[in-house]
C-alpha cells in the first residue's frame, strides 16, 4: 500500500500549509465582509490596511525603527489601524452615502485610498524589503511537518480572534447595533442608533483585523508596499465563495480557499496556483453568484 | 452648438497636427504621445464604464493584452509589426468578449469583481509563462514600427506621434458616431432605466455584449502602438496603478461624456508630468484628486459647469443621477 | 401658555427634487391623540419621516416642546422621546425577537428601564414571549408588526407615531393588534396615527388632519358628529 502512504505523506504538509493560509485569509476576509454587510460597500483599501499594519509594527518594534519591542509595536499598529479605519470612513465613504451609485463610487474612492497609502508606504519606508521578528521563535512539528511556532500561533490565534468578534457581534450592545444597521438602516435610525458612528466603528474593527493579519504575515513574508494586494484578492475570493453577507459562510470559505490553494500548489506548483485561484473565482461567480449560502 | 464653439475641436486638432513642425523638444513630444495614447484608451473605456454604465474594471487588462500580443508576435515569433497590430486588436477584442460573457449574468459589485479578477488572472498567467512572456521582466527590445524603410522613431518619434494622433482621431470619431447611433441610444437607455428599456423590447444581454466588443477594439490598438513605441511590454500594465490612473482620467474629465475623457487624459498626463520630480508623491496628489472630483464635481470637468468645459462638454444623454 | 408637545409649522419637503409636502402645519398638544388621514401617496408617511429626522425639511420648522428639532439626528430625536414606528417595518430579520426588542431600548434614557419594559411588552403581546428566541424573518406579518411596536415601546416614547400599524393584516390579527394599540393609546402616551381604517381611527384618536396633495385640507374633532360617509367623501377628495 505504498500509494496510500505516499498520498498521506503528501497530504500532511498540504493540510498544514493550507491551514496557515486559511487562518490569515479568514482574518482578512471577515473584516472585508463586515464592512460589506454593514455599509454595503466593498473596501479596496483593505489590502493596504494589512500592509500598513505590518509597516507600523515594524517601525515601532524593529531596532532600525524606534526599537520599542514587538508587543508595543503590535499594540500601536492595531490601534493606529483602527484609527485609520475611522478616518477612511470619514473621508472616503461618509460623504458619498446616500448616492444611488454608492457601490461604484466606493470602489473608486477606496481604490484611490489604497493608491494613496501604497505610495505613502513607498515614500516612508522605501522599496527595501523588511521583515518583522516572529512573535514566538522556534519550530514545532505538526502532523509530521515542521512549521515555525509563529505559524502555529497564527493557526491558533485566528479562530480565537474570530470567536471574540462573533461574541462581540452577538452579545454586546454595539455589536448588535452593527448587525442591526446592516439589516435595516432606516429602522436602526428610528430606534436611535447613531448609524454613522456604527459605520465608523465597523470600519475601525475591520481595519484593525487587517492590520493584525499584516503583523502576523509580516513575520513570515517580506514587508513591501504591495504585500497586501494578493491577500486582498484572496479575501475577495473568500467573501464571494462564502456568500456576501454571511459571517459563518465567510469563515468556512476562508478555510476552503486556504486548502484549495495548498492542494493546487502541491499539484500544479506555486506558479500556476494563483492563476488557478482566479480562474476558480470567475467560475464561482458565474455558477454560484451568491456563494455557498445562497442568500444575498 | 454655436459656430465658434464648433471650431474649438478642429482648432485643437490642427494645433496638434502642426505641433511637431514647431517643436523640437523630445520630452514635450513624448508627453504629448503619451497623452494621445491615454486619450484613446480611456475614451474607449468610457463606452462600457460611462456610456453603458457597466462596472467594467478590466479595460486596462485589455490594453495590456494588446501590448503583450504585439510584443509576443513580433519579438518572440518574429512576425512583422504590421501583422502584430491586427493580432493585438483581435486579442483584446476576444478578451473583452470573454470577460463579458460571465458579466451578462451579474450585477453591481459582482461585475467589478469578475473584471478585476480577470485582470489578475492574466497577470498571473503572464508571470507564469516566462518562456513566452518574460515573466516579471516582461518583453524588451520589441522591433519598432517601420514604413518604407523609415522607423517611426526617427525625427524624435515623429511616426509614433502621428500614429497616436491618427488613432485618437479614429477612436473619437468612432465613439462619437457610436453614441449618436441607434445602438448608442439603446445602450444609454439600458443604463438609465433597464426595466423600462427591457419592457420596450431591448435585448439587454445582446446590447451589453456588443458594447463590450465595441469598446474592446481600441485598447488592443493602443496597447500595440504603446508596445512598439516604448519597445517593451511589462507585467506592470496589469497593475492597480494603471487602473487607478485611467479611472482618474475618466472621473476628472467627466465620465459618460464624449469630450470628458479626452480632457481628463490631457489634464492628468500634464499634471502627472509636471509633478514627475515628486516621484511616488505625485500619486498621492492623483488619489486626492480622484476623491475630490467625486465629492465636489461628480460630473467631472466636462460637467462641472466650468464655462470652458461646458463649451467642450456636450453631454451624451443626461449625466448619471446623483441625487439622493 | 405652554408650548404644544409637537408642532409642525409650514413644513415643505420632498425626495430629490420632487416636492411632496407644501407648507403643512399640524399640532399635537391640546389634542393628545391625533390622526392623519388621506389618500395614499399624498405625504402622510413623508411627514412622519421628516418629523423623525429621516429626511430634511426644505423650509418650515418642527418644534418639540417648543424647541426646534430641524437638523437634529434621528438618534437625538429618539432620545427626546419622539418614537416613530415605520410602515410595514420588518426591523431586523436575522435577529431574534428579543434582540430586536432590546435594540429598541438603545438610547440611554430607555436602557435603565429595559428589563421592566420588556416584561410589559411581553404582557401586551404574549405571542412574542413564546417566540422570543425566533428570528424575526420567521414571524407572520402581524407578529412582526407587534415586534415593531414593542421595540418602539422599549424606547420609552413620550410621543408615539404609528404609520399604518394594521396594514395588510388578516381581520383576526388586526383585531388583536388593534386592542393592544388601543391599550397603548389609553395609557396616556400622546400619539400620532396614520391609518386607513376610519372606524379604528375614530376609536384611537380625537382629532384628525386630512392630508391631500401634501397639504392639510381639513381638520376636525372626532366627536364632531360626522358619519363615515362624510369622512369618506373628504378622504376621497369629493368635498
Amino acid at each position: 500500500m505504498d500509494w496510500i502512504d505516499s498520498i498521506l505523506a503528501a497530504a500532511q504538509p498540504i493540510l498544514v500549509s493550507g491551514i496557515v493560509l486559511a487562518s490569515l485569509y479568514a482574518l482578512m476576509a471577515t473584516g472585508l465582509a463586515l464592512v460589506w454587510n454593514t455599509l454595503g460597500i466593498f473596501n479596496f483599501s483593505h489590502g493596504v490596511f494589512m500592509t500598513l499594519g505590518a509597516y507600523i509594527a515594524w517601525q515601532f518594534a524593529d531596532a532600525r525603527g524606534y526599537g520599542l519591542g514587538l508587543s508595543i509595536g503590535i499594540a500601536i499598529s492595531v490601534a493606529a489601524l483602527a484609527g485609520l479605519g475611522v478616518l477612511f470612513n470619514r473621508l472616503l465613504i461618509a460623504p458619498f452615502l446616500g448616492r444611488k451609485d454608492i457601490v461604484l463610487v466606493a470602489v473608486m474612492t477606496t481604490l484611490a485610498g489604497a493608491f494613496f497609502l501604497e505610495n505613502s508606504a513607498l515614500l516612508t519606508w522605501g522599496p527595501r524589503i523588511k521583515q518583522l521578528e516572529r512573535i514566538l521563535p522556534g519550530n514545532i512539528k505538526l502532523m509530521g511537518t515542521a512549521i515555525s511556532l509563529h505559524e502555529f500561533l497564527i493557526i491558533v490565534l485566528a479562530p480565537l480572534v474570530l470567536l471574540a468578534l462573533w461574541a462581540f457581534l452577538k452579545w454586546t450592545r454595539p455589536g448588535s447595533a452593527i448587525r442591526a444597521v446592516g439589516q435595516n438602516r432606516d429602522s436602526a435610525l428610528l430606534l436611535g442608533i447613531r448609524v454613522n458612528a456604527i459605520y465608523a466603528l465597523t470600519f475601525a474593527i475591520s481595519a484593525a483585523l487587517a492590520g493584525g493579519a499584516g503583523v502576523l504575515l509580516g513575520a513570515i513574508r517580506f514587508i513591501t508596499p504591495t504585500m497586501g494586494t494578493e491577500p486582498l484578492l484572496k479575501a475577495f475570493i473568500v467573501v464571494i465563495l462564502g456568500g456576501l453577507g454571511s459571517f459563518g459562510g465567510t469563515i468556512v470559505s476562508a478555510y476552503l480557499v486556504g486548502f484549495m490553494e495548498a492542494i493546487s500548489t502541491f499539484f500544479f506548483g506555486a506558479y500556476w496556483t494563483q492563476a488557478v485561484m482566479f480562474g476558480l473565482f470567475i467560475v464561482i461567480l458565474v455558477v454560484l453568484p451568491r456563494g455557498l449560502k445562497g442568500r444575498d | 452648438m454655436t459656430q465658434p464653439v464648433r471650431l474649438v475641436w478642429p482648432l485643437v486638432l490642427a494645433c496638434l497636427a502642426i505641433l511637431p513642425l514647431v517643436n523640437a523638444d523630445s520630452y514635450l513630444r513624448h508627453v504629448v504621445i503619451v497623452a494621445l495614447l491615454y486619450a484613446s484608451l480611456v475614451s474607449s473605456w468610457n463606452l462600457t464604464l460611462g456610456v453603458a454604465g457597466l462596472f467594467n474594471f478590466g479595460h486596462m487588462a485589455f490594453f495590456a493584452i494588446g501590448a503583450y500580443a504585439a510584443a509576443i508576435s513580433t519579438q518572440t515569433f518574429g512576425l512583422s509589426p504590421w501583422i502584430g497590430f491586427p493580432i493585438a486588436i483581435a486579442s483584446s477584442l476576444v478578451a473583452s468578449v470573454v470577460v463579458c460573457l460571465p458579466v451578462l449574468r451579474l450585477k453591481g459589485i459582482y461585475v467589478v469583481l469578475v473584471t478585476f479578477a480577470f485582470g489578475q488572472l492574466c497577470y498571473q498567467v503572464v508571470l507564469n509563462q516566462r518562456d513566452i512572456t518574460g515573466g516579471t521582466f516582461g518583453i524588451v527590445s520589441i522591433p519598432p514600427l517601420q514604413l518604407f524603410g523609415h522607423s517611426f522613431a526617427e525625427n524624435l518619434n515623429l511616426g509614433y506621434y502621428y500614429a497616436a494622433l491618427l488613432l485618437l482621431v479614429l477612436s473619437t470619431a468612432y465613439v462619437k458616431r457610436l453614441i449618436a447611433s441607434e445602438f448608442g441610444r439603446t445602450v444609454i437607455a439600458l443604463r438609465d432605466n433597464e426595466t423600462y428599456a427591457v419592457s420596450r423590447g431591448v435585448a439587454a444581454a445582446r446590447n451589453r455584449l456588443l458594447i463590450f466588443a465595441a469598446s474592446g477594439l481600441f485598447p488592443g490598438a493602443v496597447g500595440a502602438l504603446y508596445a512598439f513605441y516604448v519597445r517593451s511590454a511589462s507585467p506592470d500594465l496589469f497593475g492597480f496603478s494603471l487602473i487607478t490612473l485611467g479611472l482618474s482620467m475618466l472621473l476628472v474629465g467627466g465620465i459618460g461624456t464624449l469630450w470628458g475623457p479626452l480632457i481628463g487624459a490631457a489634464v492628468l498626463t500634464v499634471v502627472s508630468e509636471l509633478m514627475a520630480d515628486l516621484g511616488p508623491a505625485r500619486y498621492l496628489v492623483i488619489a486626492v484628486m480622484i476623491v475630490a472630483v467625486l465629492r465636489f464635481f461628480p460630473g467631472g470637468l466636462a460637467g462641472a459647469g466650468l464655462p470652458l468645459a461646458r463649451l467642450f462638454g456636450r453631454a451624451t444623454g443626461k449625466p448619471r443621477e446623483q441625487e439622493h | 401658555m405652554t408650548a404644544p408637545l409637537l408642532e409642525v409649522r409650514a413644513l415643505s419637503t420632498g425626495y430629490g427634487r420632487t416636492p411632496v409636502l407644501h407648507d403643512i402645519s399640524i399640532e399635537l398638544g391640546q389634542h393628545r391623540r391625533i390622526g392623519l388621514i388621506g389618500p395614499n401617496g399624498h405625504g402622510k408617511t413623508t411627514l412622519l419621516r421628516a418629523i423623525s429626522g429621516l429626511i430634511a425639511p426644505w423650509s418650515g420648522d418642527i418644534l418639540l416642546g417648543g424647541t426646534s428639532i430641524v437638523g437634529a439626528q434621528p438618534a437625538q430625536i429618539v432620545a427626546e422621546g419622539l418614537v416613530h414606528v415605520a410602515q410595514a417595518n420588518a426591523l431586523f430579520p436575522h435577529m431574534t425577537v428579543q434582540e430586536n426588542l432590546r435594540l429598541g431600548a438603545y438610547n440611554k434614557r430607555a436602557r435603565a428601564k429595559s428589563d421592566e419594559t420588556l416584561e410589559r411588552v411581553y404582557e401586551l403581546f404574549p405571542a412574542l414571549r413564546e417566540r422570543r428566541r425566533q428570528e424575526c424573518r420567521t414571524l407572520s406579518g402581524g407578529e412582526r408588526q407587534m415586534v415593531s411596536i414593542g421595540a418602539a415601546l422599549m424606547a420609552q416614547p413620550e410621543i408615539l407615531m404609528l404609520d399604518e400599524p394594521t396594514l395588510g393584516l388578516s381581520p383576526k390579527l388586526k383585531k388583536e393588534l388593534c386592542s393592544a394599540i388601543e391599550r397603548i393609546c389609553e395609557s396616556g402616551v400622546p400619539t400620532i396615527v396614520v391609518e386607513q381604517d376610519i372606524n379604528f381611527m375614530l376609536r384611537l384618536t380625537d382629532y384628525f388632519y386630512l392630508i391631500n396633495q401634501g397639504q392639510v385640507t381639513a381638520e376636525f374633532h372626532a366627536d364632531q358628529s360626522l358619519d363615515n360617509r362624510q369622512i369618506m367623501d373628504m378622504y376621497l377628495g369629493l368635498d
